[in-house]
């Protein structure tokens, strides 16, 4: 699905952010990215969610090479991704339904389909009751949440979440996991970047970084069963 | 089509609940252009009155005809008819020899032994009104007329509209020059709020961009925000200078009596107005556009 060959990624004026990096991702795998701050987590999802492109290399998702993407067909390309950050990146001036809502807005996706399916999205993460107040009165994990709801709304054939848990307690934190694990089990391909993998209690991919480089790359069975 | 028209209209809706949630601001922003683009419209407005002034005394202004002096009576009748059948001619007078001099001399207080001169020096003559405004019409009449035996001289007296009209002419060039003036310092207010505004919204163009928003789909809401604000400028406008007629034709009503005259202002006309409306708002649009097209552009790089 996902394949990278020697990617290398260089911002201007620093030291390479991602050197020679080949992986294969395939569908409905769950990968956790780990590495310490600045092991080049982040990059790599921006590559791979075409935010960024690689300055050598090449990188293939679903027979496009993602390096001679075209500017204007990128947005398009972005659409078959639900994207979750650390940050949340929420609307506050928009109420939980029209944060939600924001990617059916951009698939053109008709109103009457696009509550339902927002219904649905915010149903799925535990927030429907929530669905007309502010981001801002929710606690960090329902912040969260809906950030993962506007991922999913849009029925996107991979999550990648960018240290979704980086900022919440443990509690918090393993619902963020347990959710995900829900999404990978019904064929979704969740890439997740964290510091360490969490006790899954499925089958995962980890794929260690270490300055730039793959240190790693090791198949988890789960621990629990 | 639905689709196309459901997404215009999304980001008109968006483009309006940014100008509610920033009403004071807006507002300014409405009376900011509203006043600029009053300043050229008035001055054209004033114009136009002046012009229309200098046509009806246009219409009024003479073309003397001066006969040769040993003209004929049946000269003067064959004259005369040939006046008359000029479909241009709106009013003939004709002023024999000795009236003129009569009235010359009555002008003057002078009588022939104070000024040596025995016998009548004036002709006579004809004084014409035309009711054609055409230069080609009144130099061909012209021609016309001094093809028929026994006419002397034409003068054409109209020196002082052809003064007056270089005067509107250059009024107007000052006029266009101080508009498009104008127009440099409105898109520059507008361009500058809309990236003010992409400043303000950067979370949502980011996040926008980061879940496959198209361009246009982000330019949209800002490039109606500027057209609104054309069109509330354009109202304003638009109000103003009717305001300021209605008033100032109150006034000099009121003041009828004292100037012994009726001085109307004539108002701009539906087209006029509708044509400082869409300007107002071309003016937004496009400033918008290339402003709100530059700042995203310059967002990109904040991923």
């Amino acid at each position: 699905m996902i394949k990278f060959d020697k990617v290398f990624k260089k911002y201007p004026g620093e030291m390479d952010a991602l050197q020679d990096i080949s992986l294969e991702i395939s569908s409905g795998e769950l990968v956790f990215v780990t590495g310490q701050s600045g092991a080049g987590k982040s990059t790599l999802l921006k590559l791979i969610s075409s935010v960024e492109k690689p300055t050598n290399g090449s990188i293939i998702f679903e027979n496009t090479n993602l390096s001679e993407l075209r500017n204007k067909d990128m947005p398009f390309l972005r659409r078959k991704f639900g994207m979750i950050f650390q940050d949340h990146k929420l609307l506050y001036d928009r109420n939980c339904f029209e944060n939600v809502v924001l990617p059916l807005e951009i698939n053109d996706i008709n109103p009457t389909d696009s509550a339902r399916r927002v219904r649905a999205a915010l149903n799925k993460v535990g927030l429907l009751n929530k669905e007309k107040m502010s981001p801002i009165t929710l606690s960090g994990g329902e912040q969260q949440r809906l950030a993962i709801a506007r991922a999913i709304v849009s029925r996107p054939s991979i999550l990648i979440a960018d240290e979704p848990t980086g900022n919440l307690d443990k509690g918090y934190a393993d619902e963020i996991m347990n959710i995900f694990y829900s999404f990978q089990q019904v064929g979704v391909t969740v890439i997740v970047s964290c510091h360490e993998p969490p006790k899954s209690p499925i089958k995962f991919k980890q794929i260690h970084l270490f300055k730039g480089q793959i240190s790693n790359s090791d198949n988890h069975v789960p621990l629990l069963s | 089509m639905f689709r196309y028209f459901h997404n215009h209209f999304q980001a008109l809706t968006r483009g309006l609940i940014r100008i509610k949630s920033n009403l004071g601001a807006s507002i300014m922003m409405f009376v900011i252009i509203g006043i600029t683009l009053c300043l050229p419209s008035a001055g054209y407005l004033i114009v136009e009155n002046v012009r229309q002034i200098s046509t009806k005394i246009q219409h009024e202004a003479e073309i003397g005809i001066f006969l040769k002096k040993d003209i004929n009576q049946d000269q003067i009748d064959f004259i005369d008819s040939a006046l008359k059948s000029s479909p241009e001619i709106k009013k003939i007078h004709f002023e024999p020899k000795l009236v003129a001099w009569e009235k010359l001399q009555s002008k003057l207080k002078l009588s022939t032994l104070d000024i040596g001169i025995s016998e009548n020096p004036l002709p006579h003559s004809f004084f014409i009104t035309l009711n054609t405004l055409s230069k080609e019409k009144i130099n061909q009449l012209t021609e016309d007329l001094k093809l028929i035996n026994g006419i002397d001289n034409i003068v054409i007296d109209g020196s002082w509209i052809k003064k007056l009209r270089a005067i509107i002419y250059m009024v107007k060039i000052g006029l266009l020059s101080l508009g498009s003036l104008l127009i440099i310092v409105l898109i520059v207010i507008i361009s500058n709020t809309i990236r003010l505004q992409t400043l303000t919204y950067q979370n949502e163009i980011l996040v926008s961009k980061l879940i496959g928003a198209t361009n246009s789909f982000i330019h949209r809401p800002f490039i109606y925000t500027g057209l609104i604000y054309g069109l509330g400028g354009g109202i304003i406008t638009v109000s103003i200078l009717k305001g300021v007629v209605i008033i100032f034709n109150n006034i000099a009503e009121r003041y009828e009596n004292i100037l012994g005259n009726t001085i109307v202002l004539v108002g701009l006309s539906s087209t006029d107005y509708v044509i400082i409306l869409l300007s107002a708002m071309l003016i937004g649009l496009l400033s918008s556009f290339f402003s709100a097209r530059h700042s995203i552009k310059k967002l990109e790089n904040l991923y």
